[in-house]
């Protein structure tokens, strides 16, 4: 379940987007799950028109997903929606996509806009509108090179097809089968939420996903001007295979619909945010070792964890100042040093997921010792590392911090909720009645994220707060500007927070 | 209750592996052959007062001897002595006033419980679990002490690079061998060090920056500049009022002041 400050982000967010109305469709459902339309009409009260035009906006931009599923009685189907709270929050990350495709592939920056500013486009349409684009008086570009463009895009998996638009899905049956799952033998398997359950039913497999536009022979003779392939003609030219290529050409091209692929967007900023964040760590001279091995890093097995080749990174860093000397000798121990493991000496592995948990730590720490000081700092970190419940006379010891200074930091951590309590009778004949153990409690990571929702919150309203006053008009403007960029900019640093303890 | 401080570590059997690697060179002609320390024999606490001494004690003083002195280097709570012999508090003052008097009892103070009266064979050393161990001093915590041995600590590992708490404990004797701490207290200060991110606890691989320790050993190195705090550069991110504040609240973003002064909206 969202936080609550976190469905007040998501619905400001819509909101400043797509205007009030579809932000109160968008709130009502992240408060109470997926939805009939009807439902939703009852709830908020308004025209059945009103709702249905929000809700495609909001799957137009890929903010709910509809699914189709028996009704209670089971005698007809019925059809959901669902908000997907992680792909509204994405809207907050736009600018940073970009940045992802300007590094690896810039030449199709504007397609990538294209689909984020849209949501969900076909190949023609956004040909459309890369030319349309183009400003006047320069060359515009060929539709097959905008087709070269597109396709790296999807071989790269930063862009793929839609998934399905209402697949079924039973929540009931899925029940049951998790059920007689856990009495067969027992694995760690993930308990997903109804949201992630139906994201992976309207997934495509990948070889649909990411199929790129096939390639057909007429294209090189095409124009600009004649967008739209004149299938019929071809027909008679052609032989049956290459009508069958043609045709599924034309549908790629004409019919299906195209999005950004968060995942890979997200990998991608998650990798960054490993790689920068050890480079204050890193020694001399080992920068390059630890960027090529970034970089060589070129098949996606999972999303969490980052594996090169000893050659992919030889070659990488023969490519950088100085990188050319160093031998396979000395990148080794330095990739070890990095923690950096290996089975064969042939491939690197580095654990993304194992640093994002270290890196959420540090933040959380980092937070308590400013607000609370050094000793809580201390002791906090001993509650987490130890994990389990330590008693007061023990912490003391362990700490080496003076009695008093322990039990008053120990009841602020407790008062403000980030450890718990428990008092244990004692066993007769030690002298005391009773004992106190505490524990860091559990739940201070979701109310230090919803604490990072609220912040978001806040952020930007003031943003909003200050738009207002420059609308009013104002001598200062100059000034407001000024401050309204302040906050963006903030908006955008804090927005990593969000990355780093929901998204990777 | 749990076990305040950890137990002596075996001293016998196996003399334990050295930290350091063997640097394999003649022994230099002058170094004299390596006497090994005695392994410490944990003295036994003293017997019971010779029944000399006890005979001559008025019946129910010899009473209050023998239970305290069954308590051990823990004590006895002079609470705990009155229920169990179920005397009158006047009368265990005037009982244990005598003993101490006589020089057979002592009075400790219980840093736990400051303000219990605790006694003791005045010939036994009160446990660590008493004096809160070795980083008091009547009953208070030596500070300074500790910021004193943090140093010299952090001295060692930056001369060392990595190093294991017996190598910083050799470094630290060697420097001053009048300082006396025990490789105990070194592994304390050093795991409390780690806490605070000062020192990392790490493995050592015996290669690069631990080739001076053999491989597999728990070592520490410097903890490095502290990351994080990516939230602590907007007001709202150390806000300690954030659960009063609401977007049409009293307290609100727009009416907060930790923004006034961030923003220095002052025009
Ligand atoms: S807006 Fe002001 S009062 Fe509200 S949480 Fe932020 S800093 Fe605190």
């Amino acid at each position: 379940m969202v936080s609550q400050h976190g469905i007040l982000l998501a619905t400001g967010l819509i909101s400043d987007h797509f205007g009030p109305l579809v932000a109160k469709v968008c709130d009502c459902l992240l408060r109470q799950g997926a939805l009939q339309l009807q439902e939703i009409v009852r709830r908020l009260n308004l025209p059945p028109g009103q709702v249905k035009n929000s809700l495609l906006v909001l799957i137009q931009h890929n903010c709910v997903q509809a699914f189709s599923s028996p009704s209670p009685r089971g005698d007809r189907t019925m059809t959901l929606y669902l908000t997907i709270f992680n792909n509204v929050l994405h809207r907050l990350r736009f600018s940073k996509f970009i940045s992802v495709i300007r590094a690896d592939i810039p030449e199709s920056e504007a397609l990538i806009e294209g689909l984020l500013q849209n949501g969900r486009l076909t190949f023609d349409q956004l040909v459309g509108r890369t030319i349309s684009k183009v400003p006047e008086g320069t060359i515009r570009p060929a539709r097959e090179e905008i087709r070269m463009n597109f396709n790296r895009l999807v071989s790269a998996r930063y862009v793929e097809r839609c998934p399905k638009a209402e697949p079924h899905f039973n929540p009931q049956e899925d029940e049951q089968s998790t059920t007689a799952r856990k009495r067969a033998p027992k694995t760690a398997e993930e308990v997903l939420s109804l949201e992630q359950k139906v994201v992976n039913t309207a997934t495509l497999s990948d070889p649909e996903r990411f199929s790129e536009i096939p390639y057909s022979m007429e294209d090189a003779s095409k124009t600009n001007d004649r967008p739209h392939n004149v299938v019929a003609g071809a027909k008679r030219k052609h032989g049956a295979f290459e009508v069958d290529e043609e045709l599924n050409s034309t549908i790629a091209e004409n019919e299906v619909l195209w999005r950004v692929n968060f995942e890979k967007f997200i990998f991608c900023l998650k990798k960054k945010f490993c790689a920068d964040r050890k480079k204050p760590k890193l020694k001399v001279g080992t920068h390059p070792i630890w960027e090529s091995f970034f970089e060589a890093n070129l098949t996606d097995k999972d999303t969490n964890s980052v594996t090169s080749s000893i050659g992919g990174i030889l070659e990488k860093l023969g490519q950088k100042e100085g990188g050319a000397a160093m031998s396979i000798g000395q990148i080794q121990p330095v990739l070890e040093d990095l923690q950096c493991t290996t089975s064969t000496g042939e491939e690197f592995t580095f654990d993304l997921h194992k640093m994002i948990e270290a890196c959420r730590n540090e933040e959380i720490e980092s937070l308590v010792k400013k607000k609370y000081g050094q000793e809580a700092f201390t002791i906090f970190r001993l509650l987490v590392t130890q994990g389990c419940a330590v008693e007061t006379d023990q912490i003391i010891d362990t700490t080496i911090l003076d009695k008093q200074i322990v039990h008053s930091t120990l009841y602020k951590l407790w008062n403000d909720g980030y450890i718990d309590t428990e008092k244990i009778a004692s066993a007769a004949g030690t002298g005391y009645a009773q004992f106190f153990v505490w524990r860091a409690k559990n739940t201070f990571r979701e109310q230090f994220v919803d604490n990072l929702y609220h912040a978001a919150l806040n952020l930007r309203q003031m943003v909003n707060y200050i738009a207002e006053l420059l609308l009013e008009g104002s001598k200062d403007e100059t000034k407001l500007r000024n401050r309204k960029n302040i906050l963006i900019l903030a908006l955008t640093r804090h927005d990593d927070s969000l990355l780093l303890f929901c998204d990777f | 209750m749990p076990p305040r401080k950890r137990p002596l570590e075996p001293s016998s059997g196996m003399p334990a592996q050295p930290d350091v690697k063997p640097v394999i060179s003649p022994p230099p002609k002058s170094a004299p052959a390596p006497v090994p320390a005695p392994a410490p024999v944990p003295a036994p606490g003293p017997e019971i007062l010779p029944a000399s001494i006890l005979n001559n004690l008025p019946g129910p003083e010899r009473e209050v001897y023998k239970r305290i002195y069954e308590a051990g280097n823990k004590g006895m709570w002079s609470q705990d002595i009155r229920y169990t012999m179920k005397l009158a508090a006047p009368t265990l003052t005037k009982l244990t006033r005598a003993l101490v008097q006589r020089g057979i009892l002592k009075e400790v103070t219980d840093v736990r419980h400051r303000g219990k009266k605790v006694f003791m064979d005045a010939r036994i050393e009160p446990s660590p679990e008493i004096t809160g161990g070795t980083w008091y001093h009547n009953g208070q915590l030596d500070t300074d002490a500790v910021a004193a041995v943090r140093r010299r600590c952090l001295d060692q590992i930056d001369r060392l690079g990595a190093a294991t708490p017996d190598m910083v404990h050799k470094g630290v004797e060697r420097e001053d061998p009048r300082a006396g701490y025990s490789i105990d207290q070194i592994r304390d200060i050093l795991q409390t060090m780690a806490l605070d991110r000062v020192l990392e606890e790490c493995r050592s691989t015996g290669e690069g920056e631990f080739s001076a320790v053999r491989a597999g050993r728990v070592c520490y190195r410097r903890g490095g500049a502290p990351q994080g705090g990516m939230i602590e550069g907007i007001p709202c991110g150390v806000c300690p009022r954030i659960d009063e504040c609401s977007p049409d609240g009293v307290i609100s973003p727009p009416t907060c002041v930790y923004y006034k002064k961030w923003l220095q909206m002052d025009f």
